[in-house]
């Protein structure tokens, strides 16, 4: 019997990004479908925050095309804000409101209703930041301005999920917390683009991974596979 | 809440939204509210207790308006072009303000947190752009009283306080009208024509010097009367001067016509711009956000160096890589090859220090021709000077922002500050040394020359010793308390203007000695003590880039 795949969510064909002469990213083509995790592995400036901005309708590509759901994409479109989540790119917060607050008002801004009180708590305690509801961000240390961040995306509906490199300032507990969330949304059939530089990681989430250097993509596969094609 | 499958059922969630963050805001709304009165007391605090004279001047000149003198009829033949002039650089300050700032603009916390959300964009960008077209009128009419002032301290407001009133209320509206069409028309080039704005700001700028131009040249001489009716019909800029011009009795007989143009044309604006405020792109209020939190931050710590890097990140002074020079083989080189880098990678910066130096040098020569009235363009002159060498020291300035930037050069802290004043001096001595120069050939001032070179080489040290003044101490904002309140704000002021103050303070009284000495030949010693000034002044900046590198 054969099963028929799922329509792809986000279809990146042939994209590039130039700044000037300095060509960023190479042409790539990507497909993610629901409840799959891509992983972007690569050294500091190999291109993979350009692609995530690029999957994300963040940045214009200089050639190719980026489309959600079989249409063009656009940052500003009703459907990317509802249904892509991107995480760590809240470099700001209110001053005047508490971490329990912020996670308030991104439930209630993605129609979370009377249910919102509820679900930012559960996520507060999930993301392991009960005892900070009620500080100021500004009280936070690094790590659990890194968790609120990956908490704004719990508290919405998503369908994709774009991180760029959410590991980032966790601890290892709270790594080993953050592969298991990437699985329980693969599983709930979420489709995850996530930049890393931790290769455990990738190992632990990623049914496919591109390893970029210099803007090209020099690796492709299992994650496994693609670490292996460049040594 | 769980990942989703299927398509995201989408409930407008504004107004919950909007009432929650207003309800979560409240606090802090009521002390805004409570600052802002603040400040407006303050400000009418200064104004009645520190500027009371002036407004009793203004109320007197509108109840008895000053009678026409001599040069009344040639400030009224420049009243069309000059007050064009003047409408038209409102419109201009409006699109460079939209070129990097904007009326539709949000907060950093926003754009972070609400812009990728579902909710509407209208209900969240047109209060912002509503509340900035309101500021904008109440600036553009509040600017309207240049003008009106101008006017009538010319002799061209009238006979009594209702034509002086009468004149200020044309004035005050046409450039209330004018700020309006200019929100409107930058909310809607901030949505689909941001790259108009680029080209816009320095074209209006040619044209705000082109009228001012035809102004001079109009009270010099007669024009043509057809030169002044296209002037005030060529645009807004012309109809907003139409009304003072006619009420001032100069000719336009349309200007009824003209001042319901510009209101025709400021309500259309105003609503296109509130169309077009809920279409701005999250790309680019996410950058002006970005932007704005950069400089808030610095102008909060009155960093003004700070405040300008980060404007100039906006417009993008830095964007592109138009200009290389060859790197030399010479360790001598290394740094005069550094700054001219840094010169020609900002070329509008270094246009307008060309600028400046050239008319540096036009005030030097007028003051030299006219020793008996040489004091204010002496000033003039030298400031300039100072001005062009400040923008001509930008690679001195980018190594004493942050000491780190030139660690791996081989050269010690401070002997790089030396070494960073050869291409300031070269460029200084060639756009207004060398003009300056000529002039003083050829009128038969030779013996001026060595001046001229000391004066570049003490403009340049000023300029250094500014360049590596390091960051603003906590201490200063501290200060004492005297009788005349507390000391910080003078401190913050002089550890501003030391460049300025040692450079430019002892060359006016030099200069003054010099052009008025009876004999040529006694403005050696003034070149003397130039010189000996201009090797003190890179001393001094030399003991601040030491004490920069090792606080």
């Amino acid at each position: 019997m054969v099963t028929a795949s799922p329509d792809p969510l986000l279809v990146l064909t042939g994209v590039s990004r130039s700044y000037g002469p300095l060509q960023a990213l190479k042409p790539v083509d990507l497909t993610v479908l629901p409840g799959q995790c891509i992983a972007l592995l690569g050294v500091n400036g190999s291109g993979k925050s350009t692609l995530l901005r690029i999957a994300a309708g963040r940045d214009t590509p200089s050639s190719g095309q980026v489309s959600y759901c079989g249409k063009p994409l656009r940052e500003d479109a009703l459907i990317a804000r509802a249904e892509i989540a991107v995480a760590g790119d809240a470099s700001s917060t209110y001053p005047d409101l508490t971490v329990r607050e912020h996670l308030l008002l991104v439930a209630v801004a993605h129609g979370g209703g009377a249910q919102a009180a509820v679900l930012v708590d559960s996520t507060l305690a999930e993301c392991r930041l009960s005892d900070h509801g009620n500080a100021l961000p500004g009280s936070l240390s690094s790590g659990q301005r890194q968790a609120l961040q990956l908490a704004a995306v719990l508290v919405r509906p998503r369908r994709v999920l774009i991180l760029d490199e959410p590991e980032q300032r966790l601890d290892p507990g709270a790594r080993r917390w953050l592969a298991g969330l990437l699985v329980k949304e693969k599983a709930a059939g979420a489709a995850v683009l996530l930049a890393t530089h931790h290769v455990e990681l990738a190992e632990a989430v990623a049914d496919e991974a591109l390893v970029l250097l210099d803007g090209e993509v020099v690796g492709r596969g299992t994650p496994g596979q693609a670490l292996a094609s460049i040594q | 809440m769980a990942a989703q499958t299927a398509e995201i059922e989408r409930a407008d969630s504004t107004d919950a939204t909007m009432r929650l963050l207003r309800e979560l805001r409240r606090t802090r709304s009521r002390k805004q509210v409570a600052n802002l009165a603040y400040w407006l007391y303050l400000a009418a605090f200064a104004i009645f207790s520190y500027g009371g004279w002036l407004v009793a001047a203004i109320v007197r000149a509108l109840r008895r308006p000053p009678p026409p003198v001599a040069d009344t009829p040639m400030l009224l033949r420049a009243a069309p072009a000059g007050l064009a002039a003047l409408a038209l650089l409102v419109l201009v300050i409006l699109l460079w303000d939209a070129r990097w700032r904007g009326p539709v603009v949000i907060g950093q916390p926003t754009a972070d947190w609400l812009l990728d959300t579902p909710i509407r964009r209208d209900r969240l960008l047109r209060p912002r752009y509503r509340a900035s077209a309101a500021r904008f009128v109440l600036a553009g009419g509040a600017a309207g009283l240049i003008p009106a002032v101008l006017l009538l301290a010319a002799g061209l407001g009238g006979s009594g306080p209702a034509d002086s009133l009468r004149l200020a209320g044309v004035a005050m509206l046409g450039t209330a009208l004018l700020a309006a069409l200019g929100a409107g028309a930058a909310a809607w080039a901030e949505a689909h024509a941001h790259a108009i704005l680029r080209v816009a700001t320095p074209a209006g700028l040619l044209a705000v010097t082109a009228l001012a131009g035809v102004a001079a040249l109009a009270a010099a001489f007669r024009l043509p009367a057809v030169i002044s009716t296209v002037l005030l019909w060529s645009g807004p800029w012309g109809w907003a001067a139409q009304a003072p011009v006619a009420l001032a009795g100069g000719s336009a007989p349309l200007w009824p016509v003209a001042t319901t143009l510009l209101a025709l044309a400021a309500a259309a604006a105003i609503v296109l711009g509130d169309r077009a405020a809920a279409e701005v792109p999250a790309a680019v209020l996410r950058a002006r956000a970005r932007t704005l939190g950069h400089m808030s931050a610095a102008a909060f710590n009155l960093d003004a160096r700070r405040v300008t890097t980060a404007y100039r990140g906006a417009i993008g002074t830095y964007g592109r890589v138009r200009l290389r020079i060859r790197a030399p083989r010479s360790r001598q080189l290394v740094l005069p090859w550094r700054d001219l880098t840094a010169l020609v990678r900002a070329p509008s910066r270094l246009a307008w220090s060309a600028l400046l130096a050239l008319a540096s040098a036009g005030l030097g020569a007028l003051a030299v021709r006219a020793p008996h009235a040489a004091l204010l363009p002496l000033i003039g002159a030298l400031v300039l000077g100072y001005l062009a060498a400040a923008g001509f020291c930008e690679g001195a300035r980018l190594d004493g922002d942050d000491p780190r930037r030139s660690a791996q050069l081989p050269f010690r802290y401070d002997t790089l500050a030396q070494w960073h004043a050869i291409v300031p001096c070269l460029a200084l001595a060639v756009l207004a040394g060398c003009p300056a120069a000529a002039l003083a050939i050829i009128t038969g001032h030779a013996l001026l020359l060595p001046l001229i070179a000391a004066t570049i080489a003490v403009l340049v040290g000023g300029a250094l010793v500014n360049s590596f003044r390091g960051e603003l101490e906590g201490e200063m904002f501290e200060g004492f308390d005297t009788p005349l309140g507390n000391s910080s704000g003078i401190t913050i002021m002089l550890w501003y203007v030391t460049g300025p103050l040692l450079a430019v303070g002892p060359m006016i009284i030099l200069w003054s000695a010099a052009v008025t000495a009876e004999r040529a030949s006694r403005t050696i010693p003034e070149a003397v003590l130039s010189a000996a000034l201009a090797a003190w002044l890179v001393h001094i900046a030399a003991g601040r880039a030491r004490r920069l590198k090792s606080p």
